[in-house]
């Protein structure tokens, strides 16, 4: 068990600190450097406390068992040779996924560029995607719903 | 030693002063400033002031030299190159600076250079997308862009004095996409939504229009705007042949609105003022559908960027927190791509 305050919080105190206290004091051109410091650890932050990008749906595609770069890998594999193109719901399966992945790395990276694209409701408006199998390992699945590809 | 000497050395200036002397006839050069200016992370700018007595520049000038920075990537030209790219465009009618002489003396700068003369204005672009003084002025901006462009695509190959630039299947989507892959299987993360967007790629591919000198970095920040006017178009350094849809793509392409995600032309206006002129000017009209695969191609290929620049850092061992930090544009990339080919979105949970 670590001791309080953990590792976010403190790293967002010093952000505090940095931009509030430091950064007024340092000459002009060295401002941006301190803007830039107090970004990584925005990030650093937000990585510590959300943790690694889901691997759920991952995992529902491809069985248990692997770790998530080599499911990501396989997956990124399948989505080059088109693997999931034949099948609507599997292709809307992998959209899904790719969402999930995407707004989740963004929250961690840039929440402000989600935001003004429009997605500015953490826990709200991000679906998880529908379990479904790879087409090529042909694993069980649940069935998916119907839904009208947009392409 | 001449090669080590800093671009501030006397023996430097005194050596760049005969240059100058002798490529404009004059008598006597005199170089009252050379300082870095702002910008450029694969090539230097360099403000140079110098006095003329005589010949072809007789009086004071303002010059910009700029040269190669010590590390270049493959893709851009050479400053020779570069040089010979500007002088076309400006004899061309582009709003360009005049393009003066160029070296690959060594013993003169160091590195390779030209000179141009220094335009008025600003390239800032988080300054230019949201600087309410100029937002009036914005439309009218992004229309003359639309007819500067217009003007760089009506140079068409063949060229002699531009033989030296690829040819457009060396630089066109198959290879671009090739290019793509190869690199996706050289990095040590994988990409889903890249491996996605360049499959949509590589069976969407457009027929390609007549080859045209395409500038492969039309975006804002890479041109001057002084008040209401655009006094420069800036940094030829990937100029090459290709699809003129390609540099529409890439000027509209979402990486490139900075302040003003909602002004889909540059950041600085809508489509309509950008697109009308370059028809006008152009007397063609733009194929919406393959800017739209351009677009897309255009968010990869700065997804690819993105993430070389943090290689610099992870790989190359380049300290540096700007470009520890590139690499996660990526996702603003990823996220574009998304909302481009799949508007509809499974992120709704329908």
């Amino acid at each position: 068990m670590r001791d309080l305050p953990g590792g976010p919080a403190l790293l967002a105190l010093a952000r505090d600190v940095l931009t509030t206290e430091l950064l007024p004091l340092l000459p002009e051109e060295r401002q941006p450097d301190a803007l830039l410091v107090a970004k990584c650890m925005a990030i650093a932050e937000r990585e510590a406390e959300l943790g690694e990008t889901p691997e759920h749906e991952l995992r529902i595609l491809y069985g248990a068992g692997t770790d998530t770069d080599e499911l990501l890998r396989r997956f990124a594999r399948e989505l080059r040779i088109g693997a999931f193109e034949n099948s609507p719901d599997h292709d809307v399966c992998a959209r899904a996924i790719l969402w999930q992945l995407t707004l989740a790395k963004l929250r961690q990276s840039s929440p402000e560029f989600l935001a003004a694209n429009g997605f500015d409701q953490p826990g709200g408006a991000i679906g998880r995607a529908k379990p479904c199998l790879s087409p090529v390992s042909r694993k069980r699945s649940t069935p998916l719903p119907k839904v009208k590809s947009s392409l | 030693m001449a090669g080590t000497a800093s671009p501030q050395s006397k023996p430097r200036h005194a050596a760049l002063a005969r240059f100058l002397a002798g490529a404009s006839a004059a008598s006597a050069v005199e170089i009252t400033a050379l300082n870095r200016l702002r910008g450029g992370a694969l090539q230097e700018n360099w403000g140079l002031d110098a006095r003329f007595s005589g010949g072809t520049l007789d009086g004071d000038q303002r010059l910009v030299l700029r040269s190669s920075a010590a590390t270049g990537i493959a893709a851009s030209l050479t400053r020779h190159q570069e040089f010979a790219v500007q002088k076309a465009a400006f004899a061309a009618g582009v709003t360009v600076p005049e393009p003066l002489f160029a070296s690959d003396e060594p013993a003169l700068f160091g590195r390779p250079f030209f000179i141009m003369r220094r335009a008025p204005g600003i390239a800032l672009p988080d300054r230019i997308t949201s600087d309410l003084a100029l937002d009036p002025a914005l439309p009218m901006i992004a229309e003359r862009l639309g007819g500067e462009l217009a003007r760089i695509h009506a140079i068409r190959p063949p060229r002699s004095d531009l033989a030296f630039l690829a040819p457009c299947a060396d630089t066109g989507p198959i290879r671009q996409i090739a290019g793509f892959r190869a690199y996706l299987d050289r990095h040590p993360r994988p990409r889903p939504v890249l491996e996605w967007g360049i499959r949509w790629l590589e069976t969407h591919i457009p027929p390609t229009d007549a080859p045209v000198l395409c500038h492969h970095d039309f975006r804002t920040g890479n041109y001057l705007v002084d008040g209401a006017a655009v006094t420069a178009i800036l940094d030829w350094e990937f100029a090459g042949w290709g699809d003129p849809h390609e540099d529409i793509g890439w000027f509209c392409c979402k990486s490139w609105r900075f302040a003003r995600l909602d002004r889909e032309a540059g950041g600085i206006a809508d489509r309509a003022p950008f697109y009308r002129g370059y028809e006008r000017e152009s007397g063609g009209v733009i194929d919406r559908r393959r800017v739209r695969f351009w677009e897309v191609l255009a968010s990869v290929r700065w997804a690819m960027i993105a993430l070389e620049q943090t290689d610099r850092h992870m790989i190359g061992g380049e300290r540096d927190l700007d470009l520890s930090l590139t690499g996660r544009r990526a996702n603003e990339c990823e996220l574009e791509i998304l909302m481009l080919l799949d508007r509809k979105g499974s992120h709704s949970d329908a």
